[in-house]
């Protein structure tokens, strides 16, 4: 049996040792998979993911890519392993040309491959290659994100993690960048994402998870999670989580 | 005398851009200001003049001037050395010291603090090894050339200005051309995304450190030439490295090396027109009139 794509165990994590964020989080996305992590504000979904790509400390517990255990893997080495972030905020260098961008990252590519794969990103993303010398802090919203995404995409990662990509993005832009995160997870890049426009990624994920509290609370088919009370509950505020004494 | 004092200016103005690249290229990655530059200024210098004088016991030949200029090849070989003495001299302070200190989350204040700390360690050293008596790398004595316009410079002083035009364009092709001149860049912007993006963060403040000190040497080379070599000699240029690195704005070289030449122009002009005895006073009025007016500075990001 093949090991999945990415998995957790039991993992714990946060940003400061006696106050976890994540507590014990079981699960796994297979290879190919397009998973959606839901859950409502405070749940611990963004620590989650800083967690796996290595920019917040894991306290316990383990991470796996593939059959690899890249718990203690420092974030710029999980890169080369095939792992690949796209943070919600802050995610492209807004000082460096739209090219140097994609050039920084293909920095730990062999020489010989690094132009060829760059040009492979200008031709899924022709708006970048419109302006390459365009300094990235002047792209407009969705542009910024197509270029953090595309620059993820350089090293071709088994696995693509993104936070919240639609965030802040006009519904036609957030549209777009949904159509285009289905079409790369088509290609075979195992994604896992996290959203709040439940509606729009449920619909181009296989499978959705729901933390509440730090925890996995729920998971199952998109298709099935849709209309699954327990998302309703939990977006229409209708949940009320248990306070511990 | 104006002409004259304007070449001078430049002279001053292109050693204070050179340590002051190496300010604003740590400053803008490592995020604290290093009172400890001045001290690898100090220490290029002597470490040249060690290694000078080593040489040229070993071979009487190599002291012999070359062409015009009042030094002899083992100048320029005990540079070469002294440029990666001062880079391991800048690693071994980050090993010991302001990596342990990043390690531990040290705040901006505690980094300071730690360079102020090293400053007087290194200057102390220094002063206990060598003395606090002027050196020179020659006793050579060299006449200035006319240059047109009443303007007169040594050879030594038309070198200093060409090698330091040369490693601006140097420097900024490596900032803008090369894969380690592109994460320098990045890792100034923003640490936390170099890391996902695959650099290698460690590596680049390496690379910084090296290369600050290096200009940090070359700089109190050029300044032993034309001076003298003291112990203060690093510290008393802080000022205006200082100066310059935030007019300049910081993490731009060309800027910094800019107004390098400012800052030795104003402070040029000032002892022509008002007294030697403000010359230093120029550099603390532009640093503040640039931190009040225009913090950005000429090319750079809020200091």
């Amino acid at each position: 049996m093949t090991a999945p794509a990415l998995s957790t165990q039991a993992l714990v994590a946060g940003y400061e040792r006696d106050l976890p964020i994540v507590r014990g989080i079981d699960f796994a996305i297979n290879t190919g998979e397009l998973v959606v992590v839901l859950g409502p504000n405070g749940a611990g979904k963004s620590t989650l993911v800083k967690a796996i790509s290595g920019l917040v400390s894991i306290h316990s517990g383990t991470v796996r890519l593939g059959d690899r255990d890249v718990t203690a893997v420092p974030a710029h080495e999980k890169v080369r392993q095939g792992l690949a972030f796209v943070p919600q905020t802050e995610n492209i260098f807004t000082t460096l040309s739209i090219h140097e961008n994609l050039l920084v990252a293909a920095n730990i590519l062999p020489k010989e491959a690094r132009s060829r794969r760059i040009a492979d990103l200008y031709r899924m993303f022709p708006d970048l290659a419109a302006r390459p010398s365009l300094k990235a802090g002047q792209l407009s919203g969705g542009q910024r994100q197509m270029l953090a995404v595309a620059r993820a995409l350089i090293v071709a990662p088994s696995v693509l993690i993104l936070d919240e990509p639609s965030a802040g993005l006009s519904p036609k832009i957030a549209t777009e960048v949904f159509r285009t995160l289905k079409a790369i997870n088509q290609t075979g890049v195992t994604i896992l994402l996290v959203e709040q426009n439940v509606k729009a990624a449920l619909a181009i994920a296989q499978r959705g998870v729901i933390l509440v509290d730090g925890k996995l609370r729920h998971e199952g088919p998109a298709a099935t999670l849709a209309g699954d009370p327990i998302v309703a509950e939990l977006y229409l505020g209708a949940h009320r989580p248990a306070v511990s004494a | 005398m104006i002409a004259q004092a304007l070449m001078d200016g430049l002279i001053a103005g292109a050693m204070i851009g050179l340590g002051a690249i190496g300010i604003t290229l740590t400053y803008s990655i490592l995020r604290f200001a290093n009172f400890a530059h001045g001290e690898l200024i100090s220490w290029g210098a002597y470490l040249a003049l060690a290694l000078s004088g080593g040489l040229g016991y070993l071979s009487s030949n190599l002291t012999s001037s070359i062409g015009p200029f009042s030094f002899g090849w083992s100048l320029p070989l005990a540079a070469i050395l002294a440029i990666m003495l001062t880079g391991v001299l800048a690693l071994v302070s980050d090993a010991l010291l302001f990596g342990r200190l990043r390690a531990k989350g040290g705040s901006v204040i505690i980094m300071v603090m730690a360079s102020f700390g090293a400053a007087l360690t290194l200057r102390s050293l220094l002063e206990f090894t060598f003395t606090t008596k002027p050196a020179y790398y020659t006793n050579a004595l060299q006449i200035a050339m006319p240059l047109g316009g009443g303007m007169r410079a040594t050879p030594d002083q038309l070198l200093a200005l060409g090698l330091s035009a040369i490693m601006v364009v140097a420097i900024h092709l490596l900032l803008t051309r090369t894969a380690i001149g592109r994460s320098m860049r990045a890792v100034s912007e923003n640490q936390q995304l170099s890391g996902i993006v695959g650099i290698d963060v460690r590596k680049v403040i390496r690379t910084v450190w090296l290369l600050g000190a290096g200009l940090a040497c070359v700089a109190g080379i050029m300044a032993g030439l034309l001076v003298q070599i003291r112990p203060h000699m690093g510290h008393d240029l802080l000022l205006p490295l200082f100066a310059a690195a935030i007019l300049g704005g910081i993490g731009s070289v060309p800027g910094a090396m800019l107004a390098g030449l400012i800052v030795g122009l104003s402070e040029s002009l000032a002892v022509q027109f008002i007294g030697a005895e403000w010359r230093a006073a120029v550099a603390f009025v532009i640093l503040v009139a640039v931190l009040l007016i225009h913090p950005k500075g000429l090319f750079g990001r809020v200091a």
